[in-house]
């Protein structure tokens, strides 16, 4: 029977192990001899600190000591680990313990072929998780691109009406960027946030169908101008609806609502609170606040502190006061859009305009 | 000599084998092998006047098949988080196993690598996440097992945080 068992310990590499004193194994089974040559410096009259030649081992004492007093039998694994041999080959390495028979039970085994296996079997999911990553990656670096392709053509259609009117190419991207931060801050997914920085500046796009002699004109629109003025975002949200590509259905409610008021007095709907789409509601603040805060040739640029005094009465009745509230916690990041998306006609220094924005 | 026990973790495939096949052997090779298992290296360092024996844990990568054990953390003196500058998944892990030993383990010693800058065109990893990681208030190295490249550095920025400072006189 010896002679069977020990067959089986020699083919399957295994060593069983009975703990003694003092952190002391001492073989119950013929050592194969890949493992003399890691005891081979302990001659304790047959016995060895298995931790000291593998110090691996010296991580899992712990969890094998609270195993042995436990006394549980079935069998508590160390984990895979590696040790170099005499002829530099790598050997993997497993331990386990039990209580069997009133004995404290170490079995190491060296794992060979089994292990290669493994390794090969987890070398090729490896690989192909990372040729999945790398596919991901490309993905995502392609599907940025369209985005930015996406914003380029939304700001130059953009810059069609402002060839007609007095907005510029700076105020429209500083839209899409003040509403990309209240988006950020409002919990958005990144692609919601990239989707109503690029369809925001899209909300007077509209005005193309306005006639330039109501468009242009410098003075007070009359009651029928005013009625053909509005139309811009009825114009605008027909222009933008009709397709299945999100920023533009997005950029579709954006300028059909823009013009809508929290209290319903706004147009063209007179839509109440949160009836208006919320990407409205955030456009209506920033691109206001980005006008007021602007000079104009028909207006001189508010200070910041009157401009924010004026939205704050805006609240509740033009504008949505909790967007509005979160708007005014998110000002720093507003200005620093402002200081780096500055109007061409801005002729002051970053330094003095740092001073202003503070002021 | 003081033995200190050093881990290096991350995702699979950033290059912790190659990296300290690097510094222990001055070893590199192309070709990406994976590791099952752990696998314990020694080096011998001198940090001013204190001689170090750097135990050094190559512990296999995180990833849905393998997960580091608690066991491994014990006596850890301190860790290096290796990110693969090319991919974001082994950003997202290293954050994840950073704020996880920090749970476990409190306060120690640790060390970021952005490995494989010789690849640095093709990184996606851009001065946002270093200032994320920076923000951490750990030493952010980028290093490069194959061109040899912040790998010392790394491990004696490592160590020098691992060795016990004198009282001023």
């Amino acid at each position: 029977m010896d002679n069977f068992l020990s067959s089986i310990y020699r083919n399957i590499n295994l060593t069983a192990f009975i703990r003694e004193q003092n952190d002391q194994f001492k073989p119950c089974s013929a050592m194969p001899d890949w493992l003399i040559f890691f005891l081979a410096r302990q001659s304790n009259a047959g016995s060895y600190n298995l931790a000291e030649a593998f110090p691996y081992l010296s991580c899992f004492m712990e969890d094998a000591e609270q195993h042995w007093q436990a006394k549980q039998s079935e069998p508590l694994s160390s984990g895979i680990w590696i040790e170099i041999d005499e002829l530099q080959h790598e050997l993997p390495l497993e331990a386990s313990v039990m209580w069997l028979d009133g004995q404290e039970v170490l079995l190491l085994q060296q794992l060979g072929e089994k292990y290669t296996q493994d390794l090969s079997r987890l070398q090729q999911v490896r690989n192909s998780l990372l040729t999945q990553e790398m596919l991901e990656s490309e993905v995502q670096r392609r599907t940025l691109e369209i985005r930015k392709r996406e914003e380029e053509i939304a700001i130059k259609l953009v810059s069609l009406t402002s060839l007609r009117d007095e907005e510029t190419g700076e105020h429209v991207r500083r839209i899409g960027l003040y509403a990309a931060v209240m988006a950020k801050a409002l919990g958005w997914s990144l692609e919601e946030i990239d989707t109503i920085r690029v369809a925001a500046p899209m909300h007077d796009i509209g005005k193309i169908g306005i006639p330039d002699r109501i468009l242009c004109k410098s003075g007070v629109l009359n009651d029928e101008e005013f009625h053909v003025m509005k139309k811009h975002t009825e114009i605008g949200a027909s222009m933008l609806r009709g397709t299945k590509i999100t920023v533009l259905n997005m950029a579709a409610d954006i300028a059909l609502n823009h013009h809508e008021r929290w209290d319903g007095t706004g147009y063209p709907s007179g839509l109440v609170g949160e009836k208006i789409p919320v990407s409205a509601r955030i456009t209506t603040i920033v691109d206001i606040y980005d006008a007021l805060v602007h000079e104009r040739v028909y207006k001189k640029a508010m200070s910041e502190e009157d401009a924010l005094s004026l939205m704050q009465e805006m609240a509740g009745r033009h504008l949505d006061p909790h967007l509005l509230r979160i708007f005014l916690s998110l000002l720093p990041a507003m200005r620093r859009i402002r200081l780096e998306v500055k109007e061409n006609s801005e002729k002051i220094n970053k330094e003095e305009a740092v001073e202003e924005v503070c002021a | 000599m003081l033995q200190k026990k050093i881990c290096l973790l991350g995702a699979f495939s950033v290059g912790k084998t190659s990296l300290i096949q690097r510094y222990v052997n001055k070893l590199f090779s192309e070709k990406y092998l994976t590791t099952v298992g752990v696998k314990i290296d020694k080096k011998q360092i001198t940090v001013g006047k204190t001689e170090l024996n750097l135990m050094v844990w190559d512990i296999a990568g995180e990833d849905d098949f393998t997960n580091i054990r608690s066991a491994h953390l014990r006596g850890l003196s301190g860790y290096i988080v290796v990110i693969d500058g090319t991919r974001q998944n082994s950003f997202n892990v290293a954050l994840a196993l950073h704020e996880r030993i920090k749970t476990e383990l409190g306060e120690v010693a640790a060390v970021f690598a952005l490995n494989k800058c010789d690849l640095k065109e093709q990184w996606v990893i851009n001065r946002e996440h270093i200032r994320t990681l920076a923000q951490l208030g750990y030493p952010v190295i980028e290093t490069s097992a194959k061109l040899d490249q912040g790998v010392e550095e790394m491990f004696m920025v490592l160590a020098r945080q691992l060795v016990p400072k004198k009282p001023e006189a």
